[in-house]
């Protein structure tokens, strides 16, 4: 009876401002990186949500997200390749040239690059498709990883890892993610490991992938010229060759070249170079690229 | 997810079905006030020394139709505060009840009501912030008229949408084409509010309540002006448009029978 | 707010190319919860201070709003002046959104200072505010944003953001309407891009300038001279220029007027 008596003598406005518990999710209750996503309320939200940023099916939506571009990585008798480009588009817009592609996953180096040349232990993942979704979901798996090295005291695999992941976008799937990412990585149980997972929940091992709008262009070179009994140099010279195949061919690609060598200690940044020189170094020294014309 | 080169990282016609340009427009049937159907049109107000002014007419249109000819659409809260509404009568007084349990609930602390026009504003946005976030939102353009904590007259706006914004004068919908040119001109914007008296200020607001009335077409000649002083409001609802002119509409050529 | 793992996904559920086409229901809509009130910001930093400006005009459509809406904000600070904030965050896009967003954050930073007993670094604001954004990651908020402070060392640290929360950070950087004005002057006049040193060499030898922090008087009218120009050629810019300069010593505030055509 109070109980309907505490129901009908209120008025309804009651409700109209925030309950307590959305103000306290509002303030600190949700932990940093939590799985509580607001929803529009409509019924398909997927559908909203890509009215609202799809910039290829509506160049005028009113919200551009930022997507990256063509990534790569391959493993070969040395380790793991992995090498990116730089551009980040909203629409036609280049929101971006220096993005960091290349997302270190493990407790030890949390998502910046630490200056020093010794190899730093851990996994390697890329970026390509929505640039915050790869940024947030890989920093989930980096949380996720480094709890799996406490309670294991041990550190992860990169298929468990990757299986991470890949369940994690299988159970968003249909909303509108929009990642591909490759996660690198040696580990003493499987030695050179290399996984791609995508936004539709898909995960495939593998020897090389290419991923993005420019991956055609990269799987061009990289198909023509990969030996898994390459050298380092060898290697190295070829991920920086194919992204640079792709970044003059596709507009979507561009600006610095990130590269990255994973092997059995950890990985090694092998530099964040401005294309434009190596392009052209390219073309003069090798006498490739011989369609573009170097008159001044 | 679109794996194609030219398409790469955008959702597939396939799995999304093809893309819905809907939620992008407001027309359409629906189930919440998502467009308004009983209207009130401009609210104007301007700041003054030592106070602000703030007029409505007090016509609610059904569409083209002018459906009720006496809707006072100024709302008294507490001592000085005055919320003008545009927009949707029925939100409207849905958002009038609202203020008065307010007022009711903040009287019987012990403090008393000690909201001023600057808290009610905040209040006001952010409600109207969670409808439209919940895609049910109250369709009304407001202006919020009284004082801030330091006394210091205040006046600001909020829609429908939460957007807020503020400054010496203000006007929502046909008063935001017509009214603010005539504001602007009349009281320069690096004027300082002291030079600008009472008087001034309420005869500025007649004459744009005038101006509106001879162009919007969703006007009538009956309006509601609130002077907010330190000493209290000063409401009047039953006032009539003086010293109007239609001879300007002798000039007006191709409407009706005159096409030249 | 709604946990999404453990749910089926989608709403009407997703079709594929194999499967039989479901009759989708026609629906309408009728409400549009976005506005754009224009305006543009721009952040640059230096060795040890940083500046993030915005204009104040808000507009809707062609009509000026006001021409006094800041976009720039102290997050952190004691009361309503943001007095002791060491923090700043620009808005850009839908003024609701930004304004939300903006005390959302600012609650954050306030509850760290109490929880912590020391205010909250720029680079864990940064990765907080990235991950606030992220929240709204299927109903975004409809802003870009730009925050901005001291690193560890007492660099000026800058970091642009995007509507869904990918971050990044840059020396400089310009959101909002104008942005597509401002950006390439900073990355000529910040980065110095396409700036070769005269007498390097001939040809494709000819080598680049090298970015290098600049002096704090010298960026002040870098963004002057940024805002003027776009106020030149964009209609939703204009009025008044809001500057936030945060060095060690504070955060200073200065206003400049621009053009209020």
């Amino acid at each position: 009876m109070d109980k309907l008596v505490a129901q009908y003598s209120r008025p309804q406005h009651q409700n109209e401002f925030y309950s307590e518990q959305e103000q306290q999710d509002l303030t600190e209750s949700v932990p940093p990186l939590s799985l509580k996503f607001a929803l529009p309320p409509v019924d398909n939200h997927a559908s909203f949500l890509r009215a609202m940023t799809d910039d290829l099916a509506n160049p005028s939506c009113p919200i551009k997200l930022a997507h990256g571009t063509t990534t790569l990585a391959f493993r070969f008798q040395g380790g793991i390749i992995v090498c990116t480009d730089s551009r980040a588009t909203a629409g036609n817009w280049i929101a971006s040239q220096t993005v960091k592609k290349v997302i270190p996953v493990s407790r030890l180096s949390r998502g910046e690059d630490k200056p020093t040349n010794e190899p730093t232990p851990g996994l390697l993942g890329t970026m390509a498709g929505g640039a915050a979704d790869c940024q947030y979901w890989l920093r989930y798996l980096s949380q996720q990883c480094t709890l799996h090295e406490i309670r294991h005291k041990r550190r992860i695999t990169v298929a468990a890892a990757s299986k991470i992941l890949a369940n994690l976008t299988y159970a968003y799937k249909g909303y509108g993610l929009s990642m591909g990412t490759m996660l690198a990585g040696v580990t003493p149980q499987e030695g050179p490991a290399l996984y791609y997972i995508d936004s539709d929940g898909t995960r495939l091992p593998g020897n090389l992938f290419c991923v993005g709008s420019g991956q055609t262009f990269a799987y061009g070179v990289l198909d023509a010229n990969y030996k898994y009994e390459m050298s380092e140099e060898e290697a190295l010279a070829l991920g920086r060759r194919a992204i640079l195949a792709a970044m003059h061919r596709d507009a979507y690609s561009g600006g610095f070249i990130n590269l990255y060598h994973v092997k059995e200690e950890g990985w090694v940044h092998h530099g964040f170079d401005d294309m434009n020189p190596i392009f052209w170094k390219t073309k003069l020294d090798n006498g490739e690229f011989s369609n573009v014309t170097s008159a001044l | 997810m679109d794996h194609f080169p030219g398409t790469w990282g955008r959702p597939r016609n396939d799995v999304y079905g093809a893309y819905d340009p809907t939620y992008l427009q407001t027309t359409g049937p629906k189930t919440h006030t998502s467009s308004p159907a009983v209207t009130g049109t401009s609210v104007i107000g301007v700041k003054f020394n030592g106070g602000v002014v703030l007029a409505t007419d007090n016509l609610a249109s059904y569409g083209s139709l002018a459906r009720f000819t006496d809707v006072k659409r100024l709302r008294v809260f507490g001592d000085n505060a005055v919320v003008g509404f545009g927009g949707d009568v029925s939100d409207m007084q849905y958002i009038d009840r609202l203020l008065e349990s307010i007022d009711i609930r903040e009287n019987y602390s012990t403090h008393g009501n000690m909201l001023n026009a600057k808290n009610l504003h905040t209040y006001l946005a952010k409600v109207f912030y969670k409808r439209r976030s919940e895609f049910n939102p109250l369709w009304n353009h407001v202006l919020v008229a009284g004082f801030d904590v330091d006394g210091k007259p205040f006046l600001s706006s909020a829609d429908l949408l939460g957007t807020t914004f503020s400054a010496p004068h203000l006007a929502t919908g046909f008063g935001a084409h017509l009214a603010v040119p005539i504001l602007r001109r009349r009281f320069p914007e690096e004027m300082p509010i002291e030079e600008i008296t009472r008087e001034e200020a309420v005869s500025a607001l007649k004459d744009c309540l005038k101006v509106l009335f001879y162009r919007d077409a969703r006007s009538i000649d009956k309006y509601s002006i609130a002077v907010i002083t330190k000493e209290g409001i000063d409401l009047k609802e039953d006032e009539q448009i003086e010293g109007q002119s239609w001879a300007f509409a002798e000039r007006i050529r191709g409407y009706g029978r005159q096409t030249n | 707010m709604t946990s999404l793992l453990g749910h089926p996904a989608g709403g009407e559920g997703i079709g594929y190319s194999f499967s039989q086409p479901t009759a989708a229901p026609v629906k309408q809509h009728g409400f549009y919860p976005y506005t754009d009130n224009g305006g543009s910001t721009l952040g640059i930093t230096g060795s040890d201070f940083a500046i993030l400006a915005g204009d104040t005009r808000s507009t809707s459509g062609y009509n000026i709003n006001s021409r006094m809406v800041p976009k720039v904000f102290k997050i952190g600070g004691d009361d309503e002046t943001g007095e002791g904030a060491h923090i700043v965050l620009s808005v850009v896009g839908f003024a609701a959104d930004g304004n939300a967003l903006k005390e959302r954050l600012d609650a954050v930073v306030k509850m760290y200072k109490y929880q912590h007993g020391k205010p909250m670094s720029v680079s864990a604001c940064a990765q907080r505010l990235s991950t606030i954004l992220y929240q709204k990651r299927f109903f975004p908020y409809y802003v870009t944003a730009i925050l901005s402070g001291l690193d560890e060392e007492g660099k000026g640290a800058l970091y642009s953001y995007d509507p869904v929360g990918s971050y990044e950070r840059e020396q400089c950087r310009a959101a909002g309407a104008a942005a597509s004005l401002i950006m390439p002057f900073l990355d000529n006049q910040v980065n110095f891009k396409n700036q070769y040193i005269p007498g390097s060499g001939e040809g494709h030898a000819l080598e680049q300038k090298k970015a290098e922090p600049l002096p704090q008087a010298t960026v002040e009218q870098l963004v002057r001279d940024a805002f003027t120009s776009a106020v030149e050629r964009h209609i939703e810019v204009g009025d008044h220029l809001q500057m936030m300069i945060i060095t060690r010593d504070g955060i200073q505030e200065v206003f400049h007027p621009l053009k209020k055509d």
